[in-house]
């Protein structure tokens, strides 16, 4: 049986947790920075680890899926 | 040089040193679908502009941000020249951020923006003028467009 994945607000992400971005990559957040190119009603996730550099930004009251949650607390 | 030392095209050849060497060349980390995309107008302006006084653009495709460079060489580089019909080189794809970040962009991300910040490729589209003698001499964030007048000011200003 294949798990849908879930969807969360922009705000709910924590670090660890897995997301996927539109294109279909996904990451794993180890950075949440709090705005994302000046812009403050954005922030965008990182994946910043041996296996990828990668960026999503996201609208800060928008939906970002969730693939799922991490064991991090942040 | 910094930009000429073993640079691989989008064809996956050796970049020619001398479509680099001597010349003022803004880098540039590009992405097919991003909606800043459309600089690429900006930017070929630039090299139709400047390419006979010594200037080249350099497109660096990469699709470390959000995934919107995920196309083949083949399929990069046709865009390229079918959608915006950029005349300039463009490297392999490559990681400008990270811990296989391309020895180019070690270089290039140790240069401060005008606002002091160094570090980082914030988003595609990110820019850096580098000097006929091989210096990184300006920064320019993704927002600014190509045919800003700080871009134009400082290729004019290295190509003198």
């Amino acid at each position: 049986m294949t798990v849908a994945p879930a969807t969360v607000k922009a705000t709910e992400v924590r670090l660890g947790d897995r997301v996927r971005a539109r294109s279909g990559a996904e990451l794993t957040v180890t950075r949440i920075d709090r705005e994302f190119m000046g812009r403050a009603n954005m922030l965008a996730f990182v994946e910043d680890s041996e296996e990828q550099w990668f960026k999503m930004p996201a609208l800060r009251d928008g939906d970002v899926e969730l693939v799922r949650r991490g064991d991090a607390v942040g | 040089m910094v930009v000429a030392d073993g640079l691989t095209g989008i064809d996956g050849g050796r970049i020619d040193p001398a479509v680099l060497d001597g010349k003022a060349v803004l880098v540039v980390n590009v992405a097919s679908q991003c909606g800043l995309t459309p600089q690429y107008e900006g930017l070929e302006r630039l090299q139709q502009r400047y390419g006979a006084a010594g200037f080249t653009v350099l497109g660096v495709p990469c699709n470390q941000f959000a995934g919107q460079e995920p196309g083949t060489p083949e399929e990069i580089q046709q865009f390229c020249s079918t959608t915006y019909g950029a005349s300039f080189p463009l490297t392999e794809k490559l990681e400008v951020n990270g811990r296989h970040r391309h020895p180019m962009y070690e270089r290039l991300t140790a240069v401060a923006d005008t606002d002091g910040r160094a570090g980082e490729v914030e988003w595609n589209f990110e820019k850096f003028l580098i000097s006929p003698a091989g210096e990184v001499v300006a920064r320019f964030r993704p927002q600014v467009e190509p045919e800003d007048d700080q871009v134009t000011r400082a290729i004019e200003r290295v190509l003198r």
